[in-house]
This record gives C-alpha cells, structure tokens and sequence, in this order.
C-alpha cells in the first residue's frame, strides 16, 4: 500500500474540499442571522465544516487527508471571500490535526461508522479549543457554554460522522470510489483467484 | 477571488503573497492575545483606511463586501453580551444576563472579528490566486504537486457550479417532489450531493492523471510561468504594520474610548 500522497490524491481530496466550502458558503449566511440570538442553533450545522475531513478520508484512505481536506476547505471558503478569512486557516489546521489523530489512532484502517463519528468529535474538541482563545468561551454562563457543546457535538456527531459515513457509501455504490481507492489485500487475492 | 472584477492595481498588489499571508498569519495569532479592546479600535481605524483606499477596487465592491462585517460583529459579540459571566449587572429578563464585564468583552470579540474580516478582505482583494501558489512553491518551498492541485481545483469550481444548475433544471423537469421537513432536507441533499460529488471525482482523476503524465508532480529544478520575488513593498507593508501596532498601542494607553482594559 502506498502511503505517500500522490497528485490524484491531493487533487479529488481538494476538490471534494472546495464543494464542501461551497455549499457551507450558500447555507452559512442564513444561520449567522440565527447566531446572532445567541442561542447556538448555528452550532448544529457547526459539523458540515469537519465533514470534508471524513469524507475525503472516506473516499481516499491515506494519513494526512483528512487534514488536507479542512485546509483546503478552510483556503476555499477564504478565496470565495469568506469573512472569517485567515482565521479560518488556523481552525482548519487544528480541526484537521483533531480528525487526522483519531485516525491515526486507528492506524488509518478502520473505515467504520464509529470511528467516523470519534473523528468528528476530536474535530469539534480542536474547533472548541481554539474558540477558548478566539471567542473566550469559557467566559460564558454555564449553561449556555453547556448548550454550546452539546450543540456543537450532537451536530458534528451528526453531520461529520453519521452522515459523511452514509454519502460515502452511497458514492461507493456508483462506483466511483474503486478508481482511486489503494488497492487492498482484498484486491490482490481476488486477482490471484481469477489467474488460477 | 479577483478573477472576473475590474480594478486597479496598488502596491498592495505588489507585495509577496507568502510574505504577506505569513505577516497576516502573525499579527492574526498575535491578536489572540491582545484582550484590550482600545487598542483593536486603534487597529480597525488603520486597517480601515487601507481597505477603503488601498485596494484598487470600485466603491461598489468595497461597500457590497464591507456589509457581511456588520452582521459578522453582531453575531460575535451579542453571545457573550447577553450570556456571558460578570460581576456588574446592568439588565436582566429571564437568561438574557447583561453586565458590564460581559458587554465589553462583548464588543471586544466584535472588533476582533471586525480587525479579521477586514485583515482577510484586504489580503483577498489584493492578492491573485495563482500568484499566491507560485509564490509558495518558490518562497515556502510547497511540493508543486500541492500548489498545482490547488490551482487546478479553482479552475474546475465553475463546471461544478455549471453541473449544479443543470442537476437543478434536471430535477424541476422531471418533477421531483420532496418530503416535508429534515426528510425532505436529507433527500435534497443526497440528489444534489451525489452527482455532483461522484462527477467531479470523476473529472478530478482524469485531470491528476493528465497532469501526472505532464509531470506537475516533478519536484526537482523546475521552470516557472511566473517568477515572484520580494521587493521593497514587501519592506515597506511591514514597516507600515508595525508602525501602526506601536501607534495603536500608545494610543490605547493614552486615550482610552472604552472604560476597560483588560476584558479576559
């Protein structure tokens, strides 16, 4: 298997990025208009942003995806003259690094729906760190820091788990994920049963 | 991204893309840790002036994309205003809990949020996309297979947009109906998603493969299109940078507009 990523790789993992940035870009103004209640109901969709991260590495399957994905979906939104500009490029470093380690900690070889769903918690983990700084949230009320997290994890479990789990395996039935997938061990028994 | 917008280029535009997105970076991190809120006042009133008449843009793109960092100040900073912890109480109805601790760090997270958009429009306006890559590759070091890959999804962002409206004249055609509520919204997406992820996965392999063959992966003593260096812009943006921190410092220390300074 090989580890290191090749141009095909890089360009379907920014690709997949980019349309992730996309669609937060055509759906996020809305809910900045709610955010401005205060009442978190923006967090829910927090997760769509962590969901390039686990589809790409869904799709692909090598380290370093995942944080490609959110640097890439994170340069996107920038260049589409997204407001929160460089800031963005800081929360997709440590949001990819949040994903990127519970992957590692897998190995890179577990594809399952209970992995995807740790990834985006170590997503959100790192997005709420990062907010400690940026937003002082620890400075909140506690219950509505509390409504905060919860939001933002039930979201991101969700959106960044659940669902990014469910698109890939519908992609897998098109069939366009074999193409570019490394090629297991899986593949090479099954070649090796055809020539004998 | 200044790609179909007509304007006149400033100096600017003639500074180092890395070297200014690493400057940015910087001063983005190093703001992190500045919890006075007279002295991002300071800062806004310096940046402000750069952005109206320093990018080279017509009135009406700078207006149009100034308004979005009205909505962002609001949504930053009523959360800690209303809901936020402090001592001072000034109004309360029901959770809604102001005090004068959380309403200055409040407008403090706002202007924080304002010093950023506005720190990022100047950089977006000013800098060219394919230019930024370049610059990477030559100033950074970035593996051309990186920076390529980047330039090469920009380019295919408008046959995905394309590809999106047909899907959506496509399904009007055919009369598709929707459920009603989150099921409706779960079928939405996934008639949208799909194809269009499918699809340019698709044309994303095909366009590395080509590219591979051409060997935009090569590392090695390569030939540039482009070749980008510093000059002394570069020199005088960062002198005018730190000039205004130091401005705005001593500002913040001799006439204060907010009665704190400290808001952590």
């Amino acid at each position: 298997m090989k580890k290191t990523l090749t141009l095909t790789d890089i360009l379907i993992t920014i690709v997949i990025a980019f349309i992730f940035s996309v669609i937060y870009k055509l759906w996020g103004p809305l809910y900045s208009f709610v955010g401005i209640l205060g009442l978190h109901v923006d967090q829910l969709i927090y997760g769509m942003w962590f969901m390039a991260a686990t589809v790409a590495f869904l799709i692909i399957r090598k380290p370093g995806i995942a944080l490609l994905a959110e640097l890439a979906a994170a340069q996107g939104e920038f260049l589409f003259g997204g407001q929160w500009g460089i800031s963005l490029l800081l929360y997709g470093l440590i949001q990819g690094l949040g994903c990127e380690l519970i992957f590692a900690m897998y190995r890179y070889k577990s594809y399952r729906l209970y992995v995807t769903c740790l990834a985006a918690i170590g997503a959100a983990i790192g997005s709420l760190l990062l907010d400690v700084f940026y937003g002082y949230i620890d400075s909140l009320a506690l219950w509505n820091l509390t409504l905060l997290i919860v939001a933002r994890l039930v979201g991101s479990i969700l959106i960044t788990g659940v669902f990014a789990y469910y698109l890939v395996e519908a992609l897998d039935k098109t069939g366009v994920t074999k193409a570019i997938r490394p090629v297991s061990n899986d593949d090479y028994q099954r070649l090796e049963d055809e020539m004998r | 991204m200044s790609i179909s917008v007509s304007y006149q280029p400033t100096w600017l535009h003639q500074i180092n893309p890395s070297f200014k997105l690493l400057t940015l970076t910087a001063l983005f991190i190093g703001l992190l840790f500045v919890h006075n809120p007279n002295f991002l006042l300071y800062m806004i009133t310096g940046i402000a002036v750069l952005y109206l008449f320093g990018t080279g843009h017509r009135w009406k793109v700078i207006g149009l994309l100034a308004i979005p960092l009205t909505i962002i100040f609001l949504s930053s900073s009523t959360t800690m205003i209303f809901f936020g912890e402090g001592e001072q109480t000034w109004f309360k109805f029901g959770l809604i809990h102001i005090t004068e601790e959380s309403f200055y760090r409040g407008i403090h997270l706002g202007l924080r949020s304002m010093v950023f958009g506005l720190l990022s429009l100047l950089f977006a306006l000013t800098t060219r996309p394919v230019y930024l890559f370049y610059s990477t590759m030559q100033q950074l070091k970035l593996k051309p297979k990186y920076a390529y890959s980047f330039m090469a999804a920009i380019r295919m962002l408008p046959i995905i947009v394309e590809e999106f409206q047909t899907l959506r004249q496509a399904l009007k055609v055919r009369g598709v109906q929707y459920s009603k509520g989150v099921k409706g919204m779960y079928e939405k997406v996934k008639l949208y998603a799909i194809p269009l992820l499918a699809q340019s996965i698709r044309r994303a392999h095909r366009i590395a493969v080509a590219m591979e063959a051409k060997q935009f992966s090569k590392n090695n003593k390569r030939t540039f299109y482009y070749h980008l260096g510093y000059t002394n812009k570069d020199l005088l943006f960062f002198f005018i940078l730190v000039v205004w921190l130091i401005i705005s410092y001593v500002c913040s220390n001799q006439f204060t507009v907010f009665p704190v300074e400290y808001v952590r």
